[in-house]
């Protein structure tokens, strides 16, 4: 293969990388709408819809690897195959996490804790994946940087909402409740806890992301790990 | 070892010294002296060049070349054809001189010894630094002569069976010619042919190794055995080799010069910072394929 195709393999990459990530966001959307608004039909689109994410992941791994193997990048072009590499891993991740919340919207019959925003921390996840690929995009390093930033906020609303379900079933009376009441609050709260644990993930996912593209663009690893 | 026309420092002394070591004047070469300290910051300098040209008649094939070369290391030289990276390792053992039309200016150092000295005898100095080229070529003679030619040369007869021996077995090719020692060395295969030369150089006791693309006329499976070759000789010797072939230079190298269009050489450093993270935009664009 000559080398001017390679680079526009190498651009191809690229623009199927961030085409991964358009397709995760959607369906990440489509989880949390199908959450909000209890849409079965829409939970099982998501859930359905985890069969593509997975056949793109599977092509650009292929990608990688082919262009690993038959042009023996180097600099630049390594790093930017390295990261792409890595990236993809945490798309397809996302794309799981996102099949997590069409599962709970299936499972859900009602809100509960309705104090607990889990639309506003959907809201932030989809914003942070969606900055860090434009950082991947735009080659923009302090984008990366915000990104890592904006998780430890992240974290905090979660074990903030995490805490306040915890300290509220302790204090509920349970004794007060049948024995069917009582299952299916543990249900619910077990539901709701695993919903932010995923968003948290789906943060972090966000930030090696980021901490991918600072790699590729400057060569530094501070954000890895 | 003899050292005949060349005088070799104390070695503790020397190590003393190294951090003294006259840096280039920043920003007087290519390489700035940052470059220098940092390529050469875990090793002592075996051979350095200070502002070197060499002029082929009219044409500068290089230019105002500054380098340390570590002990005990691989170091690659890579870069386009014509850049002027075989001129260098030529100079090294003043094998330029066999060209008339060859001049050279500035200072060429082998253990702090300019070998452009009038006192040095290129053919002493040879002798401390062999030479492996691109095509083998092995006399035509037994396998055992072709090995044992150098001692002879130089009245190194005694335990001659042992150092023989001794050669082909760090040359990787003892096993595989042990019980054919009598036979002609051009009937082996290429591979074989290029270790038995490489044999032939570290009969000798020679300091370091220069290699002018030595696998790049052989078989994958015969630079591979080339290149473990190369790895294992490094505990001994200084290897320096030219080589065409980027990857084989960040397989088997410790430390890369990428020589550009004009005898310029660009960047020294870790191999592994030059294939990750080079400093100059030339060097990537040219390990990247983007120019040639």
């Amino acid at each position: 293969m000559p080398r001017k195709d390679y680079q526009q393999q190498l651009t191809e990459l690229r623009e199927n990388v961030l085409y991964m990530s358009e397709v995760v966001m959607e369906r990440l959307r489509m989880g949390l709408d199908a959450l909000e608004q209890k849409d079965d039909e829409l939970a099982w689109e998501v859930i359905e819809g985890d069969d593509e994410v997975n056949e793109l992941y599977l092509e650009l791994e292929q990608e990688c690897i082919n262009l690993l193997a038959l042009q023996q990048p180097v600099a630049s072009d390594l790093r930017t195959i390295a990261a792409s590499f890595k990236i993809i891993t945490d798309l397809e991740r996302i794309g799981d996490l996102a099949t997590n919340l069409g599962d709970y919207s299936l499972q859900a019959d009602q809100d509960v804790f309705p104090e607990v925003d889990i639309q506003e921390l959907g809201s932030l996840t989809l914003d942070m994946i969606e900055d860090a690929m434009m950082a991947y995009d735009e080659e923009d390093t302090d984008g990366c940087y915000e990104i890592a930033e904006r998780d430890d906020d992240l974290d905090a609303r979660c074990e903030r909402a995490s805490e306040l379900v915890v300290r509220d079933l302790i204090e509920t009376e349970l004794e007060e409740n049948t024995e069917e009441e009582v299952e299916t609050l543990l249900q619910d709260v077990s539901r709701l806890l695993l919903t932010v644990r995923d968003l948290e993930r789906i943060g972090d996912h966000a930030v090696n992301i980021a901490a991918r593209t600072l790699y590729m663009v400057e060569n530094d690893d501070e954000l890895i790990y | 070892m003899s050292n005949e026309n060349m005088t070799a420092p104390n070695p503790e002394t020397e190590a003393e010294n190294d951090d003294d070591a006259v840096s280039p004047t920043p920003g007087s070469g290519a390489v700035d002296a940052g470059d220098l300290e940092t390529a050469t910051a875990s090793s002592r300098t075996v051979i350095e060049s200070r502002d070197l040209d060499v002029y082929y008649g009219e044409t500068q094939a290089l230019d105002d070349v500054s380098i340390r070369i570590p002990e005990k290391q691989v170091t690659a030289m890579i870069g386009p054809s014509g850049c002027g990276k075989s001129t260098f390792l030529r100079c090294i053992n003043r094998m330029n001189d066999l060209i008339d039309a060859a001049r050279i200016e500035g200072d060429l150092l082998f253990q702090d010894k300019n070998v452009y000295d009038d006192d040095v005898d290129p053919v002493a100095l040879r002798r401390r630094i062999g030479m492996v080229f691109q095509q083998p070529n092995p006399f035509p003679k037994s396998i055992y002569d072709n090995v044992a030619y150098g001692l002879r040369l130089q009245n190194k007869t005694e335990n001659l069976d042992e150092k023989v021996e001794q050669a082909l077995k760090g040359a990787a090719l003892w096993d595989e010619v042990k019980d054919q020692l009598d036979e002609s060395g051009l009937d082996l295969s290429g591979g074989q042919q290029q270790r038995l030369c490489i044999a032939r150089a570290i009969a000798v006791d020679p300091e370091v190794i220069l290699m002018d693309e030595p696998a790049s006329a052989l078989d994958p499976v015969a630079t591979s055995q080339i290149e473990d070759l190369i790895d294992e000789l490094a505990e001994d010797y200084t290897v320096v080799i030219v080589t065409h072939n980027m990857q084989q230079a960040a397989r088997i190298s410790d430390k890369t010069a990428v020589f550009l269009t004009g005898g310029e050489l660009v960047e020294f450093d870790d191999t592994q910072k030059i294939f990750e993270n080079p400093e100059h935009q030339r060097v990537e664009d040219y390990i990247t394929g983007k120019f040639g």
